[in-house]
């Protein structure tokens, strides 16, 4: 046990962090918001060639094979930087490839490590809600294809994406339900109409419409008994490296706040002075510190393979609240001047409040929780990991 | 990054459990509650600890030259979290005696205090606080002035929780007459048998009827004690005179984390879970409640931070670092969710929360509603909360002072 970064972990998340603070100023993502592909294309060619992308992948896709923890801490830097990059859309389907991938899916993957290929995943339907009971996009199976048909919401990066890793309800032939299963699309294929959304985030989600798009039957995700594992994958990384985001994101807007705390004067003396503002920032300490050990517990676990559902709805329950609260009290303490458009706090504060919302809200993980302490035989013990019950709801 | 223990130290925990349900018998039980009421030890209770000590758990994590282990502080967490569940018994652990001595004291301190401490021979109450000042210590008046060899001591404290049992106090005193707030503090280890102390009986909330096992801060009893021209030694000081600010330093921080300010935080989440899981009455049918159900995998989730602020502190230790805010910080977060948990499950409960130990339909003893009484303490105690949220504004994030 030893929860805190290793020398070689804390080198890593330091250069990702020190790239980004030179290549990505605040106006940088500013820009980004006001063009029509939400991201920067530029940035993303200099984050590739660094490496960044091929971290955690397989060593045979020209990957470095590295855990997942790494991708985390980068994640936490991303979000630290709001980089305007598709690193996280691209990363948790290309991470289920690497898990799930049959051997011509795998090599997609060398096109990601490269960043020539940027993915994206479809999960959330017109519901809103996160829970694979809700995946009712269906995917019939037709002779060697499949047709998609229905609508994903909330589809981060779909328009610059090649591909899309969508969750489906997959029937036979004959109608029958098979259950979950995770589909790669061509965002070019016919029958597939894209409609921008416009977030608090300001960034590029969509709602995607499938209308009779075929694909073949080898772009499902992994061998049809693995079509549930395939999809749970999918839910539990895209929640988990959202609190990766979420948390770095926080920690950036609590130190603004800090900073200014420390010069802006009030009353004779520095605001940071007064004691109703310290205790706020210590509470903002606090949930910025939870939210980074429940993250990271939680991706470590993963990169064990170990069981890590609760541990995931643990993060992002946590993060969905204090993230939120972090970032608020960062305005609080800023007074006016935060709710100004060009003040830079509120680019922090608008993508968090977004991010609270994907990959799961609070009560969401919590009914997740809440089964895997209640709805399984024997007592619980703080310390030893919980599993959740097979008709556990999500 | 490694988020689990280590095959070793699962192996000690299956030992030590094993250990447990083997020597743990009622019959003990009642002579270890008898010893922490001031009765003295039973010849049960000290067979107990014997085994204990010869296989090596007590001072896992001390220094093999002075009798412990020289394990690692993971492996003392063990032993600490195990002996604490199975039986509130507090082995090792914190910050004051033993791990001030070993940071601070003589050779000759350490040869006689760790490998007594460790044979539980001796053991430590603490000699903080006093009526006039608890949250800020540097006003300490208790006095202890030197005349060549000895120190004369005189003055009062409070809150002297184990002075009863304890056969030394670890206690802060202000040795130069003339100085003002933390300079001029030094630490006195002074055996209770001399002369010229007094300890009076301050009995608590929880006195009447007494706390069942399991509660957080259920004791009946903590002390005032008072030195009427104690004359001790000047062998008793423990690091320089006029140091004793910073000796205390190092030690409070420890005090503030570990296995025991851990559980006392977290039990009531166990506790809730496994009681609302039976599905019996008066509990029945909450388990498909959803506002209950939320709630618990709320409360579950703080009670993961508290573990993991835990763990933190561990591993810091476990690299030799010292603590800039992290101590403080799970001062304020664990203590805090221990009073969340305990409120919302009364709320949870309804009018059987107020049922205390003894009452007739009580739950658990009564467990719950004792909590009611004792859990807030826990953020007053060692540090406020407001004081651990000044420490981590100024010393985590550097915030200023502020001006008068
Ligand atoms: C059961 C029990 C066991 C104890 N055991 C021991 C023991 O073994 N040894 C020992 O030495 N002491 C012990 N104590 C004493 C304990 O450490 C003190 O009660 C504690 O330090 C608070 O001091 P006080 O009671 O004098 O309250 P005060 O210091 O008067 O504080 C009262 C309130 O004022 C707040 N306050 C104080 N200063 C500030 C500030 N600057 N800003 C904002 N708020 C502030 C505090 O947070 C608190 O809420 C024990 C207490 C209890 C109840």
């Amino acid at each position: 046990m030893d929860v805190l970064s290793d020398e070689q972990e804390a080198l890593i998340q330091r250069t990702a962090g020190e790239f980004l603070a030179a290549e990505c100023p605040p106006s940088l993502v500013r820009a980004v918001e006001k063009s029509e592909e939400k991201y920067s294309k530029q940035l993303w060619t200099k984050f590739a060639d660094l490496g960044w992308l091929g971290l955690c992948l397989p060593e045979e896709q020209g990957g470095q094979g590295l855990p997942l923890t790494y991708l985390g801490l980068v994640l936490e830097e991303v979000g630290r930087y709001l980089a305007p990059l598709p690193v996280h859309s691209t990363m948790v389907p290309a991470l289920v490839l690497a898990s799930f991938g049959t051997p011509v899916q795998m090599k997609l993957l060398e096109r990601v490590a490269c960043g020539e290929l940027l993915l994206s995943f479809g999960i959330v339907e017109r519901s809103g809600r996160w829970s694979t009971d809700a995946i009712a996009l269906s995917g019939r199976r037709d002779g060697n294809d499949i047709v998609l048909n229905g609508s994903k919401y909330f589809v981060d990066n779909f328009r610059i994406a090649q591909k899309c890793m969508v969750a489906v309800r997959m029937f036979g032939a004959d109608g029958g339900d098979e259950g979950p299963a995770a589909v790669l699309v061509d965002t070019a294929s016919a029958g597939i109409h894209c409609e921008p959304l416009l977030t608090t985030a300001k960034d590029g989600e969509s709602v995607v419409r499938f209308d009779d798009v075929r694909v073949p039957q080898s772009n499902r995700v992994g061998a049809p008994r693995q079509g549930r594992a395939a999809v749970d994958a999918l839910m539990d990384y895209a929640s988990v490296f959202l609190v990766s985001q979420m948390q770095g994101a926080a920690r950036r807007a609590m130190e603004f706040a800090v900073e200014y705390v420390k010069h802006r004067e009030a009353f004779g003396q520095p605001i940071g002075a007064f004691q109703a503002i310290q205790h706020m920032a210590a509470d903002m300490v606090n949930a910025v510190d939870g939210t980074q050990l429940l993250g990271r517990e939680a991706v470590w676990r993963l990169s064990r393979g170990l069981p890590a559902r609760v541990e995931v709805a643990q993060a992002k329950s946590f993060a969905n609240e204090k993230c939120l609260m972090v970032c608020r009290s960062a305005q609080q303490m800023h007074g006016g001047i935060g709710f100004i458009a060009e003040f830079d706090l509120n680019l922090w504060y608008r993508r968090v409040t977004s991010w609270t919302l994907r990959g799961g809200t609070t009560y969401e993980h919590r009914a997740r929780i809440a089964s895997a302490l209640l709805d399984t035989p024997g007592e619980v013990r703080l310390g030893r990991a919980l599993e959740l019950p097979a008709a556990a709801p999500d | 990054m490694d988020f689990a223990f280590t095959e070793d130290e699962e192996r000690l925990r299956a030992e030590i459990k094993a250990f447990i349900a083997r020597q743990l018998t009622p019959e003990v039980k009642a002579q270890l509650i008898a010893e922490r009421e001031g009765h003295g030890r039973g010849p049960l209770a000290a067979a107990f600890f014997r085994d204990i000590y010869e296989r090596g758990w007590l001072g896992v994590s001390w220094p093999k030259q002075y009798g412990g282990q020289g394990a690692n502080r993971f492996a003392q967490y063990i032993v600490e979290e195990e002996f604490y569940r199975a039986a509130q018994l507090v082995i090792g652990g914190g910050g004051t005696g033993v791990p001030a001595v070993l940071a601070a004291g003589t050779e000759e301190q350490k040869r006689y205090y760790v490998p007594g401490s460790i044979r539980r021979e001796i053991s430590f109450c603490q000699g903080y606080s006093e009526p006039h000042c608890g949250t800020d210590l540097a006003g300490i008046r208790c006095r202890a002035t030197r005349h060549g060899e000895i120190f004369i001591i005189n003055g009062q404290k409070i809150y002297t929780t184990g002075a009863q049992a304890a056969t030394h106090i670890y206690l802060m005193v202000r040795t130069d007459p003339n100085s003002k707030r933390q300079a001029g503090l030094s630490i006195l280890l002074v055996p209770m048998n001399t002369p010229g102390i007094t300890i009076r009986p301050l009995w608590t909330i929880q006195s009447d009827p007494p706390a069942p096992p399991k509660t957080t801060y259920g004791e009946p009893r903590t002390n005032e004690v008072f030195f009427d021209n104690v004359e001790v030694p000047a062998t008793c000081l423990l690091g320089a005179e006029g140091d004793g600010w910073a000796v205390a330093q190092r030690g409070l921080n420890l005090d503030r984390v570990g296995a025991w300010r851990y559980l006392i935080s977290v039990m009531r989440d166990e506790d809730i879970v496994n009681l609302i899981k039976k599905d019996e009455p008066p509990t029945e049918g909450l388990r498909q409640d959803p506002r209950v159900r939320d709630k618990l995998a709320e409360l579950w989730t703080e009670g993961q931070v508290c573990r993991l602020m835990t763990m933190r502190s561990l591993s810091l230790e476990q690299r030799g670092g010292r603590f800039k805010y992290e101590g403080s910080a799970e001062k304020i977060w664990a203590p805090e969710h221990g009073v969340r948990a305990t409120e919302a499950i009364s709320q949870i409960l309804g009018p059987y929360a107020q049922l205390l130990n003894g009452s007739p339909h009580a739950i658990n003893n009564g467990v719950f509603a004792h909590n009611l009484l004792g859990a807030f303490q826990s953020t007053v105690n060692h540090g406020s909360v407001q004081v651990m949220r000044d420490q981590v504004a100024r010393k985590g994030l550097g915030m200023p002072k502020q001006r008068n």
